[in-house]
């Protein structure tokens, strides 16, 4: 008998069809690899942008890289570009190289001595020039050079070569030279000598031009200083720049000269150690500051700048370095930064004058009589009076960063005293990068400070009032409207902010006092005259129509405020030129004026306004719907009890929302801190620590926008811009760290079980 | 004092409807109700669920304005004057007619907040009278003994129950003249309910009741008189034993008898 179907139903009414299974297995693990692909991602951008910034903080290293022996005593020490080929020169008529490789030497002639025995040298690694005294009184120079040779292609060795250069006959001194030192500006150029009857002289040298044959290098002038120097002279410094001279006596006292067009003339005498020997000076890499040496091994730098803002450019000190320690002095200067490499005997270190930190210490296995960096400061040689030499590889590429320079105040050349300055390029080689991430971080601050300052209050008050007040039907068009606003491209925003309402605003800043004044204030008035009207009145606007009531009276005091504003700036914002006592009522000339503090057209003011509309819909919208979520039987039961529409908001809607208003302000706070174009556009990007509203900022985010693109791959600049990402990522992973902590805690207290 | 003067003379019209309808955007809830609810009774509005008895009784404390797109034909009447008159101010409308929810819905606050929050907020803070209110309250809603060690915890730390008394209290609080009450037990087991109506019972003296329930034993058990809706017109209306015992309308018989619900 065949089995009925209705007491025998399908037995594969339990299965579980085949594309339902095969599409539930595909979905989890769809979403398992995205979200695991997610953490990877994350976790990729912080392996990239780690590597790129810990090599910052990464000491310097030296290692041994070769050893030979030269058999001359060097007096001084050279090397080509490569750190390949060293010379060295013993004060006598031949140059010898030796192969850092294969230890080969070979010799060169001093060029042009013409018998005469050489009394003083000295060497300019920069131009690589020895300058030299004869015992006639003679002075002049060679050129040592290398020439780069390459073998299918690859470079391959080095060739040395000398160029000689003119001689100079001193009208004045005459007798043997003792001490001779050469500052090269290209055109301009200096020497500083010392003879042996103690005088000492500045000569120039200028390239004058005859009418045939090209420009001569000669003498413009000679002046005897001997009379403006009191002491025995030890150590005599001209500048890289031509222009300066330094010269310091037995007793420590060091006095600076400077030939301008003025003519050579003393500015100024100081005396760095009390009274104590030097035992080392020397110009720094641009020429700017000195690095001086105590006997006892105490070593400081000192610096060009202006004590105050008219004052003379002299020196001061600026930097106090650790002692180099006991025996002979040994110093090298970088030719392509401020490091240098110096010590005492056998200690070593390199030390970086920017921050004043000291790169690399150690000690060497031969007693140092003559250092020299190379020229891409990659290596350094020293050479002991037994003529044995060694090559050390440097490895420090970021000898000016590090915790101090980026977080510290650090005292830049030229400047007054410490500060917190952000200046990463400047316009020659020999520019000082100013690394300071503060201004940057101060800048992010008060950038979004100050879009927050106009964006909080708006957005707050109008989701209050969206969610409370106004009526569904109104709401229905103003809601979307605010949601369109935030999709607004910022490039645009800025755009309008940089080259529309910037010179409106600038113009018109009484205007805008007046309707900040003006405005909140005639809300209130009406408000106030509102709650006098007859009862009979004021229901037939009720359920939230009262905005058209307010609205012409806020588009009239707006009317007013703008037009009023430049009465207002004729009554209290007169500029009175201080030379003429011309008064001209001008804001933005009274404000400097009042204040001591800038006035800019891009300001804060007007990024305040443009960043309102970027954040002020991101806090709207989330605000708003926090709001409108409070169940509506606890607002039915505040209503009922008696509550109106503005104690419900008060003691009920907003503690029930208050964690999604503030998840709102994070969000706003988040877009402000990130915003990047409004902030390039708009604000100046002039890296100040100032609080003022009418002057500009430069944030992190812009910085990175601007100095990315022309920050050379791996370099200490490009790495420091990482870092400035990664402040920036810790500012806001802190801060929304501890507000979600916040967040949570008032989720706790209001929570609604 | 003023409950007593006015036991003494209950007015029979004290809430009078007059051909009330009422809707929402298109749809129409309520087909010209006419009815008087006298002061000092429990009145129970039933009929099955959407047949409009919430939204009457919405409409005495004009809660229904908070609702977007709602219009009214006809008129409620409030001891004689009408809810919609311009001069009515709508929040002390609110505060002489109480209501208490369905659901119990006290704030995120303490026990002793939620009772006085009809007082704070017409901005009478002073302490004698915010404790006083709270001890009467509690004890008029049968909550005192039970959460009087407690009053600054947290109101969601009792049971839905006394969470349900506790509205109770703070609905009384202010002493409204009337309560309504939307179907107070739907969401509270039978013991709490049956607490419930022995409250509401003892409240009768001092308050004019409506409440709305589906619960035909509670309207029979609490009510003096029982209003039958359906499809928003009102079917029969009169004293709870008649309706019951002896209705006059057949769909109100069906529906007590349980035919359709």
């Amino acid at each position: 008998m065949p089995p009925e179907p209705a007491n025998n139903p399908d037995p594969r009414r339990f299965e579980v069809s085949k594309a339902t299974l095969w599409f539930d297995r595909f979905m989890g693990w769809a979403i398992r690899f995205g979200g695991i692909g997610v953490i990877i991602a994350v976790f990729g951008i912080f392996w990239f942008i780690g590597k790129e910034v810990i090599p910052l903080f990464k000491p310097g290293a030296v290692v041994k890289a070769a050893s030979v022996t030269s058999g001359t005593t060097p007096v001084i020490l050279g090397v080509d570009e490569w750190g390949e080929m060293p010379f060295f020169y013993s004060g006598g008529n031949k140059v010898v190289f030796v192969d850092g490789e294969t230890g080969a030497r070979s010799e060169r002639e001093v060029p042009g001595l013409e018998g005469q025995e050489i009394t003083a040298s000295s060497y300019d690694p920069l131009q690589r020039r020895i300058a030299l005294g004869l015992e006639d009184g003679r002075v002049g120079s060679f050129i040592v050079g290398y020439e780069r040779l390459f073998e299918n292609g690859e470079p391959k060795g080095v060739k040395p070569f000398i160029t000689a250069e003119p001689w100079f006959e001193l009208k004045n001194a005459g007798g043997p030279v003792t001490a001779i030192s050469y500052g090269d500006a290209g055109p301009t150029r200096i020497m500083a000598v010392k003879t042996a009857e103690g005088k000492v002289e500045v000569i120039r040298l200028g390239l004058k031009g005859g009418l045939v044959g090209g420009k001569k290098l000669s003498v413009t002038a000679e002046v005897d200083i001997t009379p403006q120097i009191s002491g025995e002279v030890a150590l005599i410094r001209a500048s890289q720049n031509g222009q300066m001279v330094l010269v310091a006596d037995k007793v420590g006292k060091v006095s600076y000269f400077l030939a301008d067009t003025q003519g050579v003339t003393k500015r100024q005498e100081f005396t760095p150690f009390g009274g104590q020997g030097l035992a080392q000076m020397d110009f720094l890499f641009g020429g700017v500051s000195a690095i001086l040496t105590a006997e006892d091994g105490t070593q400081e730098q000192w610096s060009l700048f202006r004590k105050t803002e008219d004052a003379e450019r002299l020196f001061g000190m600026t930097k106090d370095f650790p002692d180099v320690g006991d025996g002979r002095v040994t110093f090298a200067k970088s030719q392509r930064n401020r490091t240098f490499l110096t010590g005492a005997g056998r200690g070593l270190s390199i030390r970086h004058s920017t921050s004043g930190v000291v790169r690399w210490e150690g000690t060497v296995d031969i007693d140092p009589a003559a250092a020299i960096l190379d020229a891409k400061g990659e290596s350094f040689w020293i050479a002991s009076e037994t003529g044995e030499a060694r090559k050390f590889e440097i490895k420090d590429h970021h000898p000016d960063a590090g915790v101090q320079a980026f977080f510290g105040k650090v005292w830049y050349e030229g400047g007054a005293g410490p500060v917190y300055q952000w200046q990463s390029t400047g316009g020659s080689d020999d520019f000082e990068a100013k690394l300071s991430l503060v201004p940057l971080i101060f800048g992010s601050l008060k950038g979004t400070a100050y879009a927050l300052l106009f964006a909080i209050p708006v957005a707050l008050l109008a989701a209050v009032f969206s969610a409370a007040f106004l009526p569904a039907d109104v709401k229905r068009i103003v809601k979307p409207t605010m949601e369109i606003m935030s999709s607004l491209p910022s490039v645009v925003l800025g755009f309008l902010a940089g080259l529309w309402l910037a010179p409106i605003l600038a113009d018109r800043v009484p205007s805008v006092m007046m309707l900040v004044i003006l405005i909140p204030f005639s809300a209130l008035l009406v408000g106030y005259v509102w709650c006098r009207m007859p009862l009979a009145f004021r229901n037939r606007f009720e359920g939230g129509n009262e905005w058209m009531i307010v609205i012409p009276f806020l588009a009239l005091a707006a009317w007013i405020g703008w037009s009023v504003g430049p009465l207002v700036e004729k009554m209290f914002f007169v500029y009175v030129e201080p030379g003429t006592g011309k008064r001209i009522a001008d804001f933005s000339l009274w404000w400097p004026q009042a204040t001591g503090t800038s006035f800019q057209q891009r300001n804060s003011l007007v990024l305040g306004f443009i960043m309102g509309f970027a954040v002020i819909p991101v806090i709207f919208t989330i605000a708003e719907d926090a709001l409108s979520n409070v169940p509506k039987n606890l607002t039915a039961a505040a209503s009922a009890l008696g509550a109106n529409r503005w104690q419900v908001v008060w003691t009920v809607m907003l503690p029930v929302a208050s964690s999604g208003i503030f998840s709102a302000l994070m969000i706003g706070f988040g877009r402000a801190v990130g915003e990047t174009m409004i902030m390039v556009m708009a604000t100046g990007n002039t890296p100040i620590t100032e609080w003022n509203l009418f002057s500009g900022m430069r944030t992190l985010s812009a910085n990175l926008a601007v100095e990315l693109p022309e920050a050379p791959d791996g370099s200490t600049h490009y790495r420091t811009l990482f870092l400035g990402a990664i402040v920036l990522f810790a500012m806001t992973f802190v801060l929304n760290t501890i507000a979600e902590i916040l967040r949570q805690r008032l989720r706790e207290k209001n929570k609604l079980v | 004092m003023s409950s007593e003067i006015s036991k003494k003379q209950p007015r029979p019209d004290f809430i009078r409807v007059e051909d009330f309808s009422f809707h929402y955007g298109e749809k129409q809830a309520i087909f010209d109700i006419d009815m008087a609810i006298p002061e000092n009774e429990i009145t129970a509005l039933i009929g099955p669920s959407g047949c409009g008895k919430s939204t009457l009784l919405r409409n005495m404390n004009r809660m229904n304005d908070l609702i977007d797109g709602v219009r009214h034909e006809g008129d409620i009447r409030l001891d004689g004057v009408s809810l919609y008159d311009p001069s009515v101010e709508v929040i002390s409308l609110r505060k002489r007619v109480g209501m208490v929810f369905q659901k119990y819905n006290p704030f995120a606050k303490s026990i002793y907040e939620n009772v006085v929050f009809s007082l704070r907020v017409a901005g009478r803070n002073g302490k004698k009278e915010l404790d006083e209110t709270v001890e009467r309250s509690l004890r008029d809603a049968a909550l005192w003994d039970e959460v009087k060690d407690r009053l600054h915890d947290s109101a969601f730390g009792l049971s839905g129950g006394q969470q349900q008394r506790l509205c109770i209290a703070r609905a009384i609080a202010n002493r409204p003249e009337i309560l309504l009450m939307d179907e107070p037990c739907a969401a509270l087991d039978p013991l709490a309910t049956l607490k419930i109506e022995e409250l509401i019972t003892t409240l009768k003296n001092r308050y004019t009741i409506v409440i709305v329930t589906h619960n035909m034993e509670q309207a029979t058990r609490c009510s003096d008189r029982t209003a039958f809706l359906y499809m928003g017109k009102l079917i029969e209306y009169g004293k709870t034993v008649q309706v019951f015992e002896n209705p006059k309308e057949e769909q109100t018989e069906s529906y007590i008898t349980g035919r359709f619900s």
